[in-house]
């Protein structure tokens, strides 16, 4: 079979991934962690992988494991280590962000939580990874799309390799080999976790998901495979080249100016392609998916000024938290909540009314949402995302965990929304559940 | 003058087997500029699409009692990199109905042609043009025990689904 089938398992992690960013937004609110803690303090450390692994990697693991047999047309290689996979992401988290609160002197120091937490989210993430790549190697030569999933794939691994040997130093097994690399690595790890795998991923899936949501011809493959070189160069100098300066003990200044030259023209490329997608779409109207993903976009791009801004002015380290910030909500969980807003409908829609379409009449994919309504929630996240950079940059922590509810409010507005999707809750028509078709379950398809 | 290497798939299809892949075989062998003389027991209309996509004219001639002589020869300019897809078996009549889904708002393209199958009778075809390779639409047609066979026509963009009701 060709994948286009419904993977099992994504609607959980899309709901264990919400569950993770409202723990995180809970955290700004309560002013657990940055800014209220410093960027390097373990309250920081705690809400930087609630988001990162928690909220982003898991609901990025389940749009793959749904995406990736359609980007290159082959079934899953195995459906079976879906729910493992969650279990273990889900496990090594948890023991990881106690590690960081033993750290802390939050928790008694059990300190080995931390080498268990890493080796917990290795074992799941690998796990995870073999299966995509297994996938693809059975499916090549590979689609455009799928290249960029594959360099994301490469680029989680550094993360995770890096990961762990920080784990393993700040629990006092490390040796003076892995703590210098603690010691001058974080900003690797960073790179690799934040611009490799997630921004690498998102791209990557977001010219399919564009291209099939607004009726665009797929972006010229040579064009693609540029920005995606570019990516990966950007990548390669940051890791292979930090690893080298660490190794000779030379300062990072360098890399770090290098690899941000590559990286702005990493954004401008990709920025070219999706205008392209843009302006060649069939569909002239655009649906709430793509229009809220332009919010995504524009964060992005102004989260590279905000970065080349912040570097001129010479407070890049000092100001660090508020381009993370933005990278972390406005792009990536900017997109991803603007993309679940499609992918749920249209995977509840495929699996409730597929089996009996062409026999009954059946409601459209638009009829199961009420975009309307939802925009509010959408604009009201955005505006609070950007108002918090804002506060970050003038250093208002107190009204910066006021702009944090209103990210709360917005999240609980925007999943509300998915919630009645799912439930079929706005479906008015005489055909919400015609003979043969089935109310899906919330978190299992 | 065009060399063209012989394929007789009429005894597979008489052992109730499946000549796509052994055509598809054929096609990867031969060397450039080498054409197919395929012999069918019927007219293999679903495989001229496919063949288009991989570079290929055709021309048939019926050779009596049924069966039919097709040249496949290869086209003077090859196509950019096709993408054929499949799952074929049994004879392939012509279309009963014919789509054009191109213009369509994804998944109306995938609704229509379930609607249109349904109406098929037992091994009667149907063929669609699309925009794009419908994906989530295979496992529908599988489920409900439609065969099918797709590959993107010669101008790299237009996708010819053809799909036979079960017999």
């Amino acid at each position: 079979m060709i994948g286009g089938s419904v993977s099992k398992w994504t609607m959980s992690y899309f709901a264990m991934g919400i569950a993770w960013l409202f723990a995180a937004e809970a955290l700004m609110i309560a002013g657990f962690g940055y800014p209220a803690a410093d960027i390097a303090a373990s309250g920081t450390l705690v809400l930087v992988h609630v988001v990162a692994i928690g909220w982003l990697s898991m609901c990025i693991c389940g749009a793959l494991l749904q995406f990736v047999p359609v980007l290159v047309g082959k079934a899953l290689f195995s459906e079976a280590a879906a729910l493992p996979v969650l279990g273990l992401l889900t496990a090594g988290l948890i023991a990881l962000l106690l590690g960081f609160l033993a750290l802390g002197g939050r928790l008694p120091p059990w300190l080995w939580l931390l080498p268990l937490g890493a080796t917990l989210l290795v074992a799941g993430f690998g796990l995870f990874a073999a299966n995509l790549v297994l996938t693809m190697w059975y499916a090549r030569p590979l689609a455009a799309a799928a290249r960029f999933v594959l360099v994301g794939l490469a680029a989680l691994g550094a993360t995770a390799a890096l990961g762990t040997s920080f784990a393993w130093a700040l629990a006092g097994y490390g040796g003076s080999v892995l703590n210098a690399v603690l010691e001058a690595g974080i900003p690797l790890h960073a790179i690799a976790g934040l611009g490799g795998w997630l921004t690498l991923t998102a791209m990557g899936v977001s010219y399919r998901l564009l291209a099939m949501f607004m009726m665009s011809p797929d972006v010229d493959s040579g064009r693609s495979r540029t920005t995606l070189l570019v990516g990966a160069v950007t990548l390669g100098l940051a890791i292979a080249g930090g690893l080298a300066a660490i190794a000779i003990q030379a300062g990072l200044d360098l890399v770090f100016v290098l690899t941000s030259i590559c990286g702005v023209a990493t954004v401008a490329l990709y920025g070219r392609d999706v205008a392209d997608l843009y302006r060649k779409r069939k569909r002239r109207v655009l649906e709430l998916n793509t229009s809220m993903a332009v919010y995504a976009f524009t964060s992005l791009a102004a989260s590279v000024v905000l970065g080349l801004a912040l570097a001129l002015r010479g407070s890049f380290a000092a100001d660090i938290g508020a381009f993370v910030f933005l990278i972390g909500f406005g792009w990536l969980s900017g997109l991803v909540l603007a993309k679940l807003y499609k992918i749920v409908a249209f995977l509840t829609w495929l699996e409730t009314y597929g089996p009996v379409m062409g026999r009954v009449p059946t409601p459209r994919v638009q009829d199961l949402v009420v975009e309307p309504r939802a925009t509010k929630w959408f604009a009201a996240y955005f505006a609070s995302v950007w108002l918090a950079t804002a506060l970050l940059l003038a250093g208002q922590a107190p009204a910066f965990r006021v702009a944090a509810f209103g990210m709360m409010l917005a999240t609980a507005g925007i999943v509300q929304e998915l919630l009645r999707t799912r439930t079929l809750a706005d479906v008015t028509t005489n055909a919400r559940l015609p003979q043969g078709a089935k109310l899906p379950r919330l978190l299992h398809s | 003058m065009t060399e063209y290497l012989d394929v007789d798939v009429r005894p597979i299809l008489r052992a109730g087997g499946e000549p796509f892949s052994v055509i598809m075989a054929a096609v990867d062998n031969i060397a450039p500029g080498q054409g197919i003389r395929l012999f069918a027991p019927f007219k293999p209309v679903p495989l001229f699409g496919v063949m288009a996509g991989k570079g290929f004219d055709h021309s048939e001639t019926e050779i009596g009692g049924g069966e039919w002589q097709v040249l496949f020869t290869p086209m003077e300019a090859p196509p950019p990199a096709p993408v054929p897809a499949a799952q074929a078996g049994g004879q392939w009549p012509e279309p009963k109905i014919r789509l054009d889904n191109r213009e369509l708002d994804p998944p109306e393209p995938m609704v229509r042609i379930l609607a249109a199958a349904e109406t098929l009778g037992p091994g009667e075809t149907l063929s669609a043009l699309l925009a794009r390779e419908p994906v989530f639409l295979f496992p529908q047609l599988e489920r409900r025990g439609f065969n099918w066979l797709g590959g993107f026509l010669p101008d790299g963009v237009t996708y010819e689904l053809t799909v036979r009701a079960p017999s």
